[in-house]
């Protein structure tokens, strides 16, 4: 059993505040994906619940014990770094069993523990090297095993796959699932990756600028986006979204830009107008006039055929093309002229400041 | 009782201070002795309990010293300081010795040092083994090649000349140049400059405005470590001169060989003349010395 | 380069002119910056050596340096000896004195100025308030000229010194040590200064070592329980033997030829407890004018100091290789 519970935190380095007022409750065995764009706070706020940095304001509770005044090593934590951080003067099993070594468990045990974790991730071949000597999945692995063989109760990972390729990380990120679902324990990871985030998280939490965006399952997140930004960050490919002014036209609403006008559905008839944004995820976007919705009629300028999905694109000149997902099967040549629906139910909008509009 | 972390913290802080501020006063005191003493009057040199800081402190030390003897009349009641002032070689002319011989030496030795580690970090021009092997430069004693040197220094008429002296140090301190130099070339990425080239930057131009810069900060340090050997070395310059040539510190030694006994107020006076100019290009350039020098035995 | 050699030229006519123009152009390069290195070493250090060795086996002394054209006349009144000033120097105790005294000091050297200056380090390498004006202040010793160390060292530790007055203050009894004009003493006091004037240069190294080391390693094993002790025994100290070792070899060999001080101040004195090997050499030389046996003491102490350097390179050279092994370039995944 434990539980982490961040009160009022707040980090300032001189007049830089890294993070704002932060209250979040981890339950046990959960596991816990930070996102957000560079610079926003996420590595600050694991670094305090590990105690390497000490925070200007509030609490940090571990099974309901304020933690604030712990060393890292009393908080019973196991922490991935992104650079591996292996120690490179001893060998893979010195490693594995350095934290045993500082917890004074016998010689004997450690040599069975370190045996059991490292064919836990599958490392045993390695034991014998230098970590110079193994590849950079490699020492990611050896770092996973060095951390989970003193059985923390919480393990903090701070983009771990960000320094490896794309093939790798998608291994290693499903160990990391696997791992999770083993042990049970608590998982607070760190990433840029809107995918290992969708993929990984019990619950993804969203930060900007020091602060929580927004929190929920991914599909929470995913499927009800509160903000332009938290829209924007989710989804692979990227919401489309379409600066332009919502217009009042006698009862309801109208969304005009520089590319189309369309009617917005009768929700949002009470919004107040004025400039904004209208998205629409690409895999919603309909091709053929098929679901109601408003229509519009477009030029197929870009045909991407993935295998099973097609991409379509639109406004190639723009910075940001509109793109449309159509199954493979859908025969869409280039320079065909289509019609765009936008089925009432897909459509998110979103005010001058980025605020949904609901 | 364990200490929480902030206790612990505070406990280190103040351990910290202590330790340091001790070790400063170490450092300073002798320092402030010296320009201390340069202020004092004759008869408060040897005085006890000694004085630390004279109420009569007077300039008469450094007009005694680096004034102009034969036209300054220095004291009435010290005239035989005047007469020894005389007596002794003239500080300004070794002032200006010993900045001409050490700043063109470290220039030079900068100079060829960063080349040559240019060269040896980029192209390998040196192995590993030659560049240990230059090292002997150094770290083989001076006093053991001073006498030939001398005799043969003789035979070619550069005993008792700046170029003599030039040449020695060049070569004593360009191991140090060309390590400190490599250490902080290594450090810039090849592919920058590989970038440049690609980019259309000639070789030249290249080291210019992309290496240059980078390394700027070491060449810096590089040269003030090497002005502080050449400008401070004692013995070559004691053996390789004369008449004609004197540097600062030979110049101070011959204030303690004097038999008029110990004058420690004019002796502190030009001590303070030859410390001042290390001091002032040290502080001018500290913030380059701050990333310390490692002879490339770290990794970055 | 010597790839290109092997390959047949018709083959690959292109590439390998322009290798060869850029190998050639390498070589140019490199003679060119070591043709002044070279011709110093030719022209001025070789002759100086041969010299030495020629002297060793006459009686060659002078009494007046004071003429330049004079020495080659002294030369001309020498006589062959043959081996006999080396032998005599192998059974010269005051000789083997000043080795030791010239060792001794080193050690006792080095091994101050490493403990204080990596004390130093390790409290201050972590930013805190503060931290450059102690910085700069540290390395004002090293600025500071040798020879001006030596005569204000003086200053302070004559008899009525303020050392003594400070050490009655403190005790509150009046002190009158001697710090200077004392046998048992007197290279101790040397050994001070010296460490006084360049703790910093170990300071700065230990510094410049410290701050390099990865962060990460550090923070990984305090997290894993490790003791701030544990952490300096078991992460840091390994990572940073190379240049620990740095440190200390340059240090030592740099205190072993010490001179400013030992004899700027005493002369090799009082009786003889200041003379050091450099001192040695010196008085046999420049006092006694005594070329020759200076030649054989000189030589021997060249391959002394060869042997030493030629260790320590060795250790260096172990080193770094470890050190570069730690952090090679990986492996790709295979
Ligand atoms: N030691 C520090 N000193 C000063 N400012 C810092 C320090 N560490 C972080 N910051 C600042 O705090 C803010 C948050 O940094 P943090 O490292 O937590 O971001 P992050 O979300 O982890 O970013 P990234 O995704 O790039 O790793 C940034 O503006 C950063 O510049
Ligand atoms: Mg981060």
């Amino acid at each position: 059993m434990s539980r982490i519970e961040l009160v009022d935190l707040r980090k300032e380095y001189g007049n830089v505040v890294a993070v704002k007022a932060m209250d979040l409750t981890i339950e046990d065995g959960e596991f816990i994906v930070f996102v957000g764009p560079s610079g926003c706070g996420k590595t600050t706020t694991l670094r305090m619940i590990a105690g390497f940095e000490d925070p200007t304001n509030g609490e940090i509770r571990i099974d309901g014990t304020v933690v604030n005044e712990k060393e890292p090593g009393d908080r019973d934590l196991g922490m991935v770094f992104q650079s591996h951080a292996l120690f490179p003067h001893k060998n893979v099993a010195d490693n594995i069993a350095f934290g045993l070594r500082m917890k004074k468990v016998p010689q004997d045990e450690q040599a069975a523990k370190v045996k059991e974790v490292s064919e836990l991730v599958r490392i045993t071949h390695l034991l014998g090297k230098m970590p110079a000597q193994c590849s950079g999945g490699e020492s990611q692995r050896i770092a996973l095993a060095r951390t989970l063989v003193t059985e923390p109760s919480n393990f903090l990972l701070d983009e771990p796959l960000s320094s490896l390729d794309a093939k790798l990380r998608r291994e290693l990120r499903a160990e990391c699932d696997r791992l999770h679902d083993e042990l049970q324990k608590t998982f607070i990871y760190v990433t840029h990756d809107q995918e290992e985030a969708m993929t990984l998280a019990d619950r993804i939490i969203v930060m900007n600028q020091g602060e929580i965006v927004q929190q929920g399952t991914p599909m929470e997140i995913y499927s009800d986006p509160v903000s332009y930004f938290v829209a924007d960050f989710f989804g692979n490919p990227a919401m489309n979204l379409i600066d332009g002014e919502f217009v009042k036209n006698g009862d309801s609403l109208e969304f005009k830009s520089a590319h189309f006008d369309i009617p917005l559905p009768a929700k949002f008839a009470n919004a107040t107008p004025g400039k904004g944004t209208l998205g629409i995820r690409p895999e919603n976007v309909g091709i053929g006039a098929n679901s109601g919705g408003a229509t519009i009629e477009r030029e197929v300028e870009l045909v991407e055929p993935l295998g099973k999905d097609t991409l379509l694109y639109f406004e190639t000149e723009e910075s940001r093309p509109f793109v449309a997902v159509v199954e493979g099967t859908e025969d869409v040549k280039r320079h065909a002229s289509v019609t765009i629906n936008f089925p009432d139910d897909a459509i998110f909008l979103f005010g001058a400041n980025g605020d949904r509009i609901r | 009782m364990a200490m929480t972390k902030s206790q612990r913290r505070i406990s280190y802080a103040a351990f910290r201070y202590l330790v340091l501020t001790f070790w400063l006063l170490v450092v300073a005191f002798p320092i402030f002795w010296m320009v201390s003493t340069s202020f004092k009057p004759d008869r408060e040199w040897f005085a006890w309990p000694p004085v630390y800081i004279s109420e009569n402190a007077t300039l008469q030390n450094y007009l005694a010293v680096w004034g102009d003897v034969t036209t300054h009349s220095v004291d009435e009641q010290t005239g035989e300081i005047k007469t020894y002032a005389q007596s002794l070689q003239r500080p300004w002319q070794a002032l200006g010795n010993s900045a001409l011989i050490s700043v063109i030496a470290t220039t030079l030795s900068v100079l060829f040092g960063s080349v040559l580690a240019y060269g040896v970090s980029r192209y390998q021009i040196l192995s590993e083994g030659r560049m240990f092997q230059l090292l002997m430069l150094r770290m083989v004693p001076p006093i053991v090649l001073v006498a030939p040197i001398s005799i043969w220094y003789s035979a070619l008429g550069l005993l008792d000349t700046i170029l003599g002296l030039v040449m020695l140090y060049f070569l004593t301190t360009l191991p140090y140049a060309v390590w400190m130099s490599k250490s902080f070339i290594d450090e810039v990425p090849r592919e920058m400059e590989q970038a440049a080239e690609i980019l259309g930057a000639s070789r030249w131009r290249t080291i210019w405005e992309v290496v240059l810069p980078l390394v700027r900060s070491g060449l810096v340090a590089t040269f003030l470590f090497i002005l502080i050997l050449t400008w401070s070395e004692y013995l070559l310059a004691l053996l390789l001169s004369k008449a004609q040539i004197v540097t600062l510190p030979v110049e101070l030694s011959k204030y303690q060989g004097s038999t008029e006994g110990r004058v420690y107020g004019r002796q502190a006076a030009l001590s303070v003349g030859i410390t001042l100019p290390l001091i002032v290009v040290g502080m001018i350039i500290r913030k380059h010395l701050a990333r310390g020098f490692s002879f490339g035995m770290v990794r970055r | 380069m010597t790839a290109d050699s092997t390959l047949p030229s018709d083959m690959a006519p292109q590439l390998n002119s322009r290798a060869a123009t850029r190998a050639q152009g390498v070589r140019r390069f490199k003679w060119t910056v070591l043709s002044p290195l070279i011709a110093l070493m030719v022209f001025i250090l070789l002759p100086a050596f041969v010299l030495q060795g020629y002297f060793s086996f006459f009686s060659f002394s002078i009494f007046d340096a004071g003429d330049d054209t004079s020495f080659l006349s002294y030369f001309r009144a020498s006589e062959w000896v043959g081996l006999d000033l080396w032998k005599d120097a192998l059974t010269d105790d005051k000789f083997g004195f000043a080795i030791i005294r010239s060792l001794l000091f080193a050690v006792g050297v080095t091994v101050g100025c490493f403990v204080i200056g990596f004390a130093l380090a390790l409290l201050m390498y972590r930013p805190f308030r503060g931290q450059g004006f102690y910085y700069i202040f540290f390395i004002l010793p090293m600025l500071t000229v040798p020879i001006v160390i030596a005569y204000t060292g003086e200053m302070i530790l004559y008899q009525n010194g303020p050392l003594n007055d400070i050490i009655g203050m403190v005790t509150g009894t009046r002190s009158d040590a001697q710090f200077l004009y004392k046998q048992e003493v007197a290279l101790t006091t040397i050994a001070a200064m010296e460490i006084w004037n360049w703790t910093p240069f170990s300071f700065i190294i230990m510094m410049a070592g410290l701050a390099s080391l990865p962060k990460e390693p550090q923070e990984a094993a305090q997290i894993l329980g490790a003791s701030k002790w544990r952490i300096f025994w078991e992460v840091q100290l390994p990572l940073l033997r190379p240049v620990i070792l740095l440190a200390l070899i340059l240090r030592f060999l740099e205190s072993m030829a010490e001179f400013p001080k030992t004899w700027g101040l005493l002369q090799g004195g009082p009786g003889s407890a200041t003379e050091t090997i450099p001192v040695y050499i010196f008085i046999t030389a420049w006092q006694f004018f005594d070329i020759s046996y200076g030649a054989v003491l000189s030589y021997l102490v060249l391959f002394m100091m060869m042997a030493i350097v030629m260790s320590a390179i060795w250790l260096l050279r172990r080193e770094k290789k470890s050190l570069d092994a730690m952090y090679e370039t990986k492996p790709q995944e295979g």
